[in-house]
């Protein structure tokens, strides 16, 4: 039950102030950061490392909230300033509100359900971001997102297609999701899924139509596109009596267990986990042989959602250390705090140059180590712009479940 | 393995340590939540997050200290607390 | 509230730094209005700018500043926008010229120790690329994370290993300036632009050091670059009183240890505030009533003997150990040890969001008693007058570079319910400040060591701290701003141009 203060009318002429209810939900956060304003976010924050403009800061991203609520600035004004996020969590994390005091309260800073809720606030007042509102439609019209561009259907009779031959039954007890920029765009890295969980003994199927998990739906402001998305899901699951869920992609991952569980009395049914964490596992408990050296010298590249969101950074070293012949110079996790693909909400639909950009400096910081020219990672969305960054200065880009069905002797 | 079922990421109820401070996660503390009924209300927080800030707490700190030193060096001795408060040394 | 800035002015602008490098609308303006809170936000405002420029040389920035000059607009620089005295706040609009995107290292010299870098740089991210090398630039303030090479030289920063290593005016070799007519100088030891010490021509680089951006704007600055230290020890006591702590940090202060570092002090009122939340992994007993760390850096072997002295002097006053995990872990989050909002809590203790007032106040060591006493009556005053401060108790540490046994850095730190934030609530707090400042002044110290005296509550007192030298100071700002357009209204400095 939150404070009130006064509520400020529409002044100024500005429209759309921001009703009650998310005042109610969102002012305590939005004063949490700005009765400090100390702006720990800012420097780990991939964005304002490229554009340095306060305006798509987290602090900015809470401030406007108390502006408005002032009648200072309104919908219009700041609308487009929130697309400049990937949601990489890497503010909320290392602001002191929540990585010193955050566990003693029960309260942290939440500067991503900040962005995803004036996003959606956005898209109610009728002001959408003209890529982001394309690819909803395509996403609702088609069950998966337009990975292919804006005219090669993805729907969800389509999205097995990378199992051709693989014989993966439907449904059954565990299901892999393969998430929609998997298995369109970078097809090998459910393969690679399918056959590393093969070969630990893991029996899976694939769902009947997956759709996509609804994650973008949530993060660009198409909320009830994202529960459609959810609900469809979850019939598919319950459909052949699924219990678990392995997800190779973190925000498949970070979705679900966010958002899937209050559309939902029964969630749980269900157990969600990582492909990455099952991997470790059987590598560690000797289930999984990778006996085919990789001769390459690489560094991991810690995807956001995976290591910031999240807090899984040790898993995928566990793997990269048991790769015979690979050379692996690692950069520690927090220090990759700072660091982002540039892909994450959808920002390169909106902003590809501030991807690339981002993407680009990432390369680059992997090119800084002696001898490295692969950079793994272990998310598909941080893997296309990187990939495209990587072969302009010959750095290779590679998905963990890749590298790691290499060694297991797997030709993907 | 960040197995995740929803049932395991609701909290135990809290024991108290002080009066103003419970405990309910193993080695976490935190405010007594009656404290916070009034004007500012707690989030709802899930067990997997909780530890994600607290081990992430500990890896900043390290991180902090290979900032500013190659190395740390600790007078290797444990916490005295325990032994109460100093004899009196006379006129301060 | 100020004006829109005229279209002639506007066009100028875009042709000096480009079209995608100048921001007029609404949320460009309103989100750089501010520094950290406490903030009048219902006169917000008042304080934005007109326009927002962010220029990527010292020549565009030349070319605003004259163009500001010819008009008569005022010019606010502003780096990070993270200091805690409201020196990159606007008071009059004008055309706020934003640093940040001058945030190259431009060159790192391994053999002379320096690095030269622009102004919109961080220290911690110039310090993660300097890691490879092993060498650190050691400014370190509890902003270490977010502040911005510029701002430091504008607040003539303050640093956490100050004691070790030096402040900011320690730290920094030379630098570029744009003076408030326009020109481009470089000031430094003399000419020499990596050379620590010269006595050719003026002193000139500490007089843009503390300059509060009124005096020019930074644009490029040559650092000093040391080996990182091949080890740390921090030490963390406890004592059952306010005295035997502040003999143990006087007499640690004047040890001689080589490598000491700081030494820290907590009053009981702040242990007390402390105690109510534990910062999740510091539980202290009910006896305890002051705490005193002292930190070391240097090398293994002068390192690890001081330990043994550290650890003797801690205790001969009946100091308890408070453990090593502990110590080690509370030294490292002194580097961001920034006060959260949730410390707040009204009279019946429950959690309110607070914003952090830290009076930073330098004071020959000898008044630590006497000061901490007035501030906390003053505190009590405001506490039980206002129902929306909160007394978080007091903490000093060593202030001198080099020199950690002659003057202390005391701070008072005080909550402020900032969503109650209001006009008569503004005042409360000025008045408060105000007082506090004023504690200081009598006691023959300095309002700010490190944050600097352009806030409200501290302004207003700065002619008279500067006593005899205000006139002096007057002088040359007249001389290097004639039109008053640099950062104007602050730090009383329009005094410099009002008739005799």
């Amino acid at each position: 039950m939150a404070e009130t203060t006064t509520s400020g009318e529409a002044t100024n002429g500005r429209s759309s102030t921001l009703p009650e209810e998310f005042l109610e939900q969102w002012r305590d956060v939005a004063y949490n950061c700005f009765s400090s304003g100390h702006k720990f976010c800012r420097e780990v924050c991939p964005v304002t490392q490229v554009t340095r403009d306060e305006r798509f800061t987290p602090t900015a991203f809470h401030a406007n909230v108390i502006a408005m609520e002032k009648g200072h600035l309104s919908i219009e004004d700041v609308a487009e300033d929130y697309v400049n996020c990937t949601m990489c969590g890497a503010c909320e994390l290392r602001c002191p509100n929540t990585l010193f005091t955050g566990d003693f309260y029960r309260f942290r800073q939440r500067t991503i359900d900040v962005v995803k809720a004036m996003r959606a606030f956005a898209v109610e007042q009728g002001i959408h971001q003209k890529n982001w509102q394309r690819w909803a439609e395509l996403t609702d019209r088609w069950g998966n997102e337009p990975v292919l561009g804006w005219t090669r259907e993805t729907s969800g009779s389509k999205v097995r297609a990378w199992a051709a031959g693989l014989d993966i039954p439907t449904g059954g007890e565990t299901v892999l999701f393969a998430d929609c920029e998997a298995a369109f765009k970078r097809p090998s890295v459910p393969r690679s899924v399918a056959l590393l969980l093969r070969a630990c003994g893991v029996e899976f199927g694939l769902m009947d139509q997956q759709w996509c998990c609804g994650g973008p739906m949530w993060e660009t402001g198409y909320v009830d596109i994202a529960h459609k998305m959810a609900e469809h899901n979850m019939i598919d699951w319950r459909k052949t009596h699924t219990k678990r869920i392995i997800c190779p992609d973190p925000h498949d991952y970070i979705t679900i267990i966010e958002h899937y569980p209050p559309l939902d009395e029964n969630f749980d049914e269900f157990e969600i986990v990582l492909a990455v964490d099952l991997i470790a596992e059987a590598i560690r408990e000797g289930r999984l042989e990778l006996g085919t050296p990789v001769q390459r010298t690489v560094t991991y590249h810690d995807p956001c959602r995976l290591n910031k969101r999240l807090g899984v950074w040790q898993s995928p070293r566990e793997i990269l250390r048991a790769i015979p012949g690979l050379t692996f110079i690692d950069v520690d996790h927090v220090t990759q705090w700072s660091y982002c693909s540039g892909a994450g909400s959808n920002l390169w639909v909106e902003k590809p140059e501030l991807t690339a950009e981002i993407s680009r400096r990432r390369i680059a910081k992997a090119q800084e180590l002696p001898g490295v020219d692969g950079l793994v990672s272990a998310c598909p969305w941080s893997e296309r712009p990187l990939t495209e960054q990587g072969e302009a200065v010959g750095m290779d880009v590679f998905d963990i479940f890749e590298i790691t069905a290499e060694a297991a002797g797997f030709e993907v | 393995m960040l197995v995740f079922r929803l049932s395991a990421q609701r909290p135990p109820k809290p024991e108290r340590v002080t009066d103003v401070v419970v405990t309910r996660l193993e080695h976490v503390l935190e405010v007594d939540p009656d404290l916070m009924r009034k004007h500012v209300a707690q989030q709802d927080i899930p067990n997997w997050d909780m530890h994600r800030i607290v081990s992430a707490r500990w890896e900043h700190i390290r991180d902090i200290h290979e900032q500013w030193a190659d190395s740390i060096v600790l007078a290797g001795e444990g916490s005295e607390l325990g032994a109460g408060p100093p004899e009196p040394m006379g006129e301060t | 509230m100020p004006g829109v800035i005229a279209a002639g002015v506007l066009d100028e602008l875009v042709a000096i730094c480009g079209e995608d490098h100048v921001f007029t609308g609404r949320s460009a303006l309103f989100n750089r209005a501010r520094v950290p809170a406490p903030f009048p936000v219902h006169r917000w405002e008042e304080h934005i700018p007109q326009a927002v420029v962010m220029p990527t040389s010292a020549e565009q920035v030349s070319e605003v500043v004259k163009l500001a000059n010819r008009d008569g607009i005022p010019v606010v620089p502003r780096a990070g926008g993270t200091g805690l005295a409201d020196g990159a706040v606007p008071l009059r609009g004008g055309i706020l010229v934003d640093v940040k995107l001058m945030d190259q290292i431009h060159e790192i010299d391994l053999e002379d120790l320096t690095v030269t870098v622009g102004a919109g740089i961080n220290m911690q991210t110039l310090n993660r690329a300097l890691a490879p090398h092993g060498v650190i630039y050691p400014d370190d303030p509890a902003s270490y994370p977010c502040s911005l090479v510029g701002g430091r030289i504008g607040t003539n920063g303050w640093s956490l290993l100050g004691g070790r290593y030096g402040h900011v005016r320690d730290l920094v070799l030379s630098f570029e300036i744009v003076l408030p007519t326009g020109e481009i100088v470089r000031v430094g030891e003399g000419g020499g632009r990596k050379c620590r010490k010269s006595s050719v021509g003026y002193q000139l680089k500490p007089l843009f050091i503390g300059h509060q951006g009124t005096l020019g704007i930074v644009t490029e600055a040559t650092l000093e670059l040391v080996p990182r230290a091949e080890c740390e020890f921090a030490g963390f006591f406890l004592y059952d009183g306010f005295e035997p702590a502040y003999q143990t940090m006087r007499k640690v202060a004047r040890s001689g240890l080589s490598t000491l570092t700081g030494v820290m002090f907590f009053d009981p009122e702040k242990v007390a505030y402390l105690r109510r939340d534990d910062e999740a992994y510091i539980e202290v007993p009910d006896w305890v009533k002051a705490v005193c760390g002292i930190s070391l850096y240097g090398s293994r072997c002068e390192v690890e003997p001081a330990v043994g002295e550290v650890m003797r002097m801690g205790r001969e006053l009946g100091g308890r150990y408070i453990g090593d995990e502990i110590s080690s872990a509370d030294w490292a989050c002194r580097h961001d040890r920034y006060a959260t909002p949730q410390h707040g809590r009204t009279r019946d203790g429950q959690v309110v969001l607070m914003s952090w007032h830290c009076e930073d106040a330098a004071l020959p060591i000898s008044q630590m008693p006497a000061v901490r006493e007035k501030w906390h009556q003053i505190a009590r005053r405001y506490v039980e007058r206002y129902g929306i401060f909160d007394d978080w108790g007091m903490f000093a540490y060593t202030n001198a570079g080099f020199k950690p046994w002659g003057d202390v850095l005391m701070e008072i730190d005080l909550g402020l319910w900032e969503p109650r934030m209001d006009e008569d609530n503004w005042q409360a707090f000025v008045s408060l400040k105000r007082e506090i400042a004023q504690t200081v002044l009598e006691h023959g110290g300095t309002m700010s060591a490190a944050h600097g005296g352009t806030r409200a509550g501290d302004a207003e007192l700065v002619p008279t701290e500067m006593g005899s030298a205000w006139d002096l100071m007057k002088r040359v700002k007249r001389m290097l701003d004639p039109n008053n357009i640099m950062n104007p209204g602050k730090q009383m400095l329009d005094e410099a141009y009002e008739e005799d």
